[in-house]
Parts: C-alpha cells; sequence; structure tokens
C-alpha cells in the first residue's frame, strides 16, 4: 500500500502537518483528508512540513491549491515549511510558489502568524 | 509477463512523454526514454516544442539511447548559427530601401540549419513514426499553438525552431510558424488533449542572461522573462485543471549549459536518466494502481 505518514502537532493556534512520503496521485487524497480534517475542526492556521517529502506531482498541487483555498476562504491559511529542492522546483515551475507563502523551516512558518496573521 | 486467459498478453504499461523548449538541455529527454524502457514503460506518445521536437522525434523512431546520443551530436553544432543573415539586418536598418519579408526575417542564415535537418530526418512524415509524434509550434498570425500532426519532419522541427529574431519564420499550410515555446513552453495540453492519462514532462525555465552587454542579451533576457512566466502559467493551469497525472522531470545540472555545449550532451543525458530514475518506482505503482484501483485512507497520528 502506498500511503503518507502524518504527524500533527499543535502550537497555541498553530498546526503543524508533518508529511513523510511522495505526493501523487496514490498519495494525494490522503493529504486532503489530513489537511481537510484539521480545517473541519477549527484549526484553519496550517503548516505543512515538507521536510520529508520527496516529491510532489499535479495531483499532489492541486490536493495543496484546494487546502490552501479552503483555509483561506475561513480566514486561516496553509503555508508550507523545509520544501526539499525538488519539490520546489515543480511548486516553482507551477507558479505555486507565488501564492502559497514558504518559509526555509518550521518555526519561521509558526512564527508568520505572529508576525502577520 | 503474464498472460490473461484468452492467451493475450497484458498491455506494456504506458505514459506520454513531453519535452518542451531548451536548446540542448532537452537531450535529458534521451535519458528519461531509456529509463522508461529499461523498466519495461513503453511511451504511447510523444509532443515536442521547440529544440524538444528534435528529442521527441528522436524518441519517436526508437533510436536507443546510444544512436540518440550519436544523432544529437552530430546534429548540433555551433556552425549552424554562424553565420548572420546580411539582408535581414539591412531589412532592419532600411526597411525601405531593402524591403521586409516576414518569411525570410531571421538574423541568422537559416541554410546550414535546415540542411542538417534534410540530414538527419531526410523525408520522414511525422505520421509515419513509430511512436505517434506531436511537434508544436506558434501561429505568428494569431499566436496560437499549433500541433504539426502530419507532413515532413525536417520542416516541422525547423518551424518549431523558428526563435524570434534569429530564424525566420516557416510557412506551412498558409500559416507562418514560428518558435513552439512562444505559445506553450512545455505543451503538456497537447498530451491532455488526445486522453493522456499519465504525463511525463521534462520542461526547462530559459536561463537568466549572466551579464547583458549586447542588444542581442537583452532580447534574449526579455525572452527568458517571458517565456518563464508562461510556462508558469500554462503549467499551473493544465495541473490544476486536469485530472491528468503530470510527473514533472526537471533534472539538475551542476554545470552551467551553454546554447552548444555538445560536449555535454552524454552528462545531459544522464541528468535526465537520473531524473527519471527517481520516479520509476513512483511510476511503476502508479500504472499497476490505474490497472486495479486502491484507495488507502490517511494514517493521522496527532500528538502534542
Amino acid at each position: 500500500m502506498t500511503q503518507l505518514d502524518f504527524v500533527a502537532t499543535h502550537h497555541e493556534e498553530v498546526t503543524v502537518i508533518s508529511v513523510q512520503g511522495s505526493v501523487d496521485s496514490l498519495t494525494a487524497d490522503q493529504l486532503t483528508e489530513a489537511l481537510g480534517s484539521q480545517v473541519s475542526t477549527g484549526r484553519i492556521r496550517l503548516v505543512a512540513d515538507f521536510g520529508a517529502v520527496e516529491y510532489t506531482s499535479s495531483a499532489g498541487l492541486r490536493s495543496l491549491l484546494g487546502s490552501v483555498k479552503e483555509s483561506r476562504r475561513l480566514g486561516g491559511d496553509l503555508r508550507m515549511a523545509a520544501v526539499q529542492p525538488a519539490v520546489l522546483r515543480v511548486l516553482s515551475l507551477s507558479g505555486f510558489a507565488s501564492i502559497i507563502k514558504i518559509y526555509d523551516d518550521v518555526a519561521s512558518a509558526i512564527a508568520s502568524y505572529g508576525a502577520a496573521a | 509477463m503474464s498472460a490473461d486467459v484468452a492467451g493475450t498478453p497484458p498491455a506494456a504499461p504506458k505514459v506520454s512523454l513531453v519535452i518542451g523548449s531548451g536548446s540542448v538541455k532537452c537531450a535529458a529527454a534521451i535519458g528519461v526514454a531509456q529509463v522508461l524502457d529499461e523498466a519495461g514503460i513503453g511511451i504511447d506518445r510523444v509532443v515536442g516544442c521547440s529544440a524538444g521536437a528534435i528529442f521527441a522525434t528522436l524518441v519517436a523512431q526508437r533510436n536507443d539511447a546510444a544512436t540518440a546520443r550519436k544523432r544529437t551530436v552530430e546534429l548540433w553544432t555551433k556552425d549552424l548559427t554562424a553565420k548572420g543573415n546580411t539582408r535581414a539586418l539591412l531589412s532592419v536598418l532600411a526597411p525601405k530601401l531593402f524591403g521586409f519579408s516576414l518569411g525570410r526575417f531571421g538574423l541568422r542564415d537559416d541554410r546550414k540549419l535546415n540542411e542538417r535537418l534534410l540530414e538527419a530526418f531526410g523525408d520522414l512524415n511525422i505520421e509515419d513514426t513509430p511512436v505517434p509524434l506531436h511537434i508544436t509550434a506558434t501561429d505568428f498570425g494569431t499566436g496560437d499553438l499549433v500541433e504539426l500532426r502530419t507532413g515532413p519532419v525536417a520542416r516541422a522541427i525547423r518551424a518549431s525552431l523558428a526563435i524570434p529574431f534569429a530564424f525566420s519564420p516557416v510557412e506551412i499550410d498558409g500559416r507562418q510558424l514560428v518558435d513552439g515555446y512562444l505559445s506553450d513552453p512545455l505543451p503538456i495540453s497537447v498530451a491532455m488533449k488526445h486522453g493522456a492519462r499519465v504525463i511525463v514532462a521534462v520542461g526547462f525555465e530559459s536561463p537568466v542572461q549572466e551579464n547583458i552587454a549586447s542588444a542581442g542579451r537583452f532580447a534574449f533576457q526579455l525572452s527568458s522573462i517571458m517565456s518563464n512566466n508562461l510556462l508558469r502559467a500554462r503549467f499551473s493551469f493544465h495541473s490544476v485543471a486536469h485530472h491528468a497525472e503530470v510527473i514533472t522531470i526537471i533534472p539538475e545540472f551542476a554545470e552551467r549549459i551553454r546554447l552548444f555545449d555538445t560536449a555535454k550532451v552524454p552528462y545531459i543525458i544522464e541528468a535526465g536518466a537520473e531524473a527519471a530514475r527517481s520516479q520509476i518506482d513512483y511510476l511503476r505503482r502508479l500504472l499497476s494502481a490505474d490497472a486495479a484501483p486502491a484507495h488507502p485512507t490517511a494514517v493521522l497520528a496527532d500528538s502534542k
């Protein structure tokens, strides 16, 4: 079975979802569900820790975009942290880097909500 | 390979390969095709744009990697653009005196390029390649992407390679065609339109100029800015708007690759192969899952 692993940690109003694996056509629904389950409980300030994500395909991009739109619609945001070079290249090529806030590390992403929430 | 109950072997898993613009860096697609072949993953369609059209044709002809590398080195040499087109230059400086002809306007003499493409591909037609081939160009009159599916390969590649200002447009079916990158530097839409489910896309952003000390470099910089923004806009739209799975392969080059770095072709091909190898396991799983879909549920460990 192909699956992503997730760990959710809460830092006051910010929830960090640490993701491990590749976000692709076989796993993107799991990411959507993991992020959506937080949003549905009112935790709309999200950080996706992509430090252990090796790759994302177009299906991963669709999942991220859906989660960004939903969290922003409710007044929150989905921000990304520790994005690895292979993933960053896809985010850049697809223009996603211009609409999603990306931080070097998780601490900076969490802090960004305090600075400009 | 196992056979089904009727004794017919199951079809080999296949992907569509799209090779974007990117000058000699597009040779990386040879490495990608080699790795797919070694993994037993077929290519059911190949789309090429600009220089990517050359390598798309080599793949569509089912050249093995060694042959494709040899043909690339023979085709792609510095003398392709060495000679200027004096008449075109004079037509810029004094259009009333020398006249301006759209069909002849290109500041480089294209005779060597035309000869070389004919040497490489002869009278091969697009519709005759073993793997279905699509070459893209841009209609100069409308800006539309033009998908060439029939006719001489050499002429179609020449149209797809008609870099603005450098090479003159090519007239095909009454339309003046220019470089495919002007309408879409990575035309995954063509594969989608033909029903592709899994697309392997080999693409490159245009390099920015290190030192802009001439009008030529100034023009290249403008071109890079526009084409990179177009690439991102088109790629993002097609990636999110369509259900096809797009696996993007962007080879990493530690060394800067210049337009005529032919000596680096083996290095470029290996970089493509290396980037493709990192996706092979996933491709195998994806193609298997397409045959027997499964929907695993998320595993979420919640800790504080």
